[in-house]
């Protein structure tokens, strides 16, 4: 990875990504801070970035690097650790029973992934998966079903769905511009993390191939005095 | 090229946190935050002295149109001392007086006592009768309080400051 890719482009992508998932564009201009769960889910989810090979530590924080690299290399984890808290703040309802439902729902899809995806390919079309149902979910069918000039077939579904909920199930739309700006952060926050450097190592040929499997670490860790020159 | 890019991030990283935390509401504010914050924010000097001479004539709306004008990211405390008495002078009344102006006229008197060198502000000006900020303020919340004070008919003869 370039050092212009590891202290320009990607904290700049990731930073942006934090700074536009708070963003709410209603009738006034909010910037929501991730709760907490938000960040709850956000280090599990790094947890499964890592895990899966999205995201790779040693390239970033390693003895083999010099102080300013490895700070480099923190602010830009720290970094994807925020935009991933603003996502799923993006992605959450802000308040109400629907907000628990889905940080519950990323739990359990966290929580599995974290168990069950070990590859890199894999990890991101999961988490775009995941991530494009939970914005058509929010900013699509919920934005549809509580906007403000709904129909009477809206108003009565909703109504009949706060009823048996006890009022408990309630939404605040929070804009069509909203969606456009979320739209923008999520497709980011995808482009930030394909764009991560990943685990490398040579081949018989002395070419630096992607490791996609993380029992190929070890061989790795074989090849980098290689990778290093001694 | 590691040291700029990490200088940009932070910078850019402190901007994310002063914006979370300032609830900047249009473009206007978030430039004169950070303007203001390396201390190169500026008023609008003619639209200031325009909203002081609307002001001394009692156009009262006119005048806070002009204020706000002058100091479009309400970063300026003397500027928010005139809107907040503009607030006041509109609002009070020998019997009784606007809570809606008043309570307008206290956020902006807290903002400007917020944004003051070391959170005090005197203002030298031959046309009000209350000069500092901390005076503006409690004559602010005396006039949102309601007590058996106010049924003192001694309130008919009041000066308005």
């Amino acid at each position: 990875m370039t050092p212009l890719r590891e202290a320009f482009v990607l904290p700049c992508l990731f930073l942006t990504v934090a700074l536009l998932g708070g963003l709410r564009l209603g009738a006034d201009v909010r910037l929501v801070p991730p709760p907490l769960i938000a960040l709850v889910l956000a280090a599990l989810l790094l947890g499964s970035l890592v895990r899966s090979n999205v995201v790779a530590p040693v390239r970033l924080l390693s003895q083999q690097r010099s102080g300013l690299e490895n700070t480099s290399g923190g602010v830009l984890l720290l970094a994807v650790l925020a935009a991933s808290a603003q996502v799923f703040n993006l992605l959450t309802p802000d308040t109400g029973l629907l907000h628990l439902l889905v940080s519950v729902f990323f739990l359990v899809q966290l929580l599995t992934t974290l168990t069950a995806v070990r590859d890199r390919v894999s990890m991101l079309r999961s988490l775009a998966v995941l991530l494009g149902c939970a914005f058509v979910l929010r900013f699509i069918a919920l934005e549809s079903l509580y906007s403000p000039g709904r129909g009477v077939m809206k108003r009565v579904m909703t109504a009949l769905m706060e009823g048996i909920t006890l009022g408990a199930l309630d939404y605040v739309p929070t804009g069509s511009t909203t969606g456009y700006v979320g739209f923008l952060c999520l497709s980011l926050y995808l482009v930030g993390l394909v764009l991560m450097p990943t685990m490398l190592t040579a081949d018989r040929g002395g070419t630096l191939v992607s490791l996609g499997q993380p029992a190929q670490t070890d061989e790795l860790y074989r090849h980098l005095p290689a990778l290093r020159g001694e | 090229m590691r040291a700029a890019g990490l200088a940009g991030t932070m910078l850019y990283g402190a901007a994310i946190v002063w914006m979370y935390a300032a609830q900047p509401q249009t473009v206007a504010e978030v430039t004169g935050g950070f303007t203001s914050t390396i201390g190169v924010y500026r008023i609008d000097q003619q639209a200031f002295d325009d909203g002081l001479a609307f002001f001394r004539r009692d156009q009262f709306d006119e005048a806070r149109a002009a204020l706000a004008r002058a100091d479009p990211a309400g970063r300026d405390a003397l500027t928010q001392f005139y809107i907040a008495y503009t607030y006041y002078r509109q609002g009070w009344g020998r019997v009784y007086n606007d809570d809606a102006l008043f309570k307008s006229g206290l956020a902006a008197v807290d903002r400007a006592i917020l944004l003051a060198p070391d959170h005090r502000l005197v203002v030298d000006d031959a046309a009000i009768g209350i000069h500092t900020a901390d005076e503006l303020r409690a004559e602010l919340q005396r006039g949102l309080t309601h007590d058996a004070s106010d049924f003192n008919p001694l309130r008919l003869i009041r000066p308005r400051r």
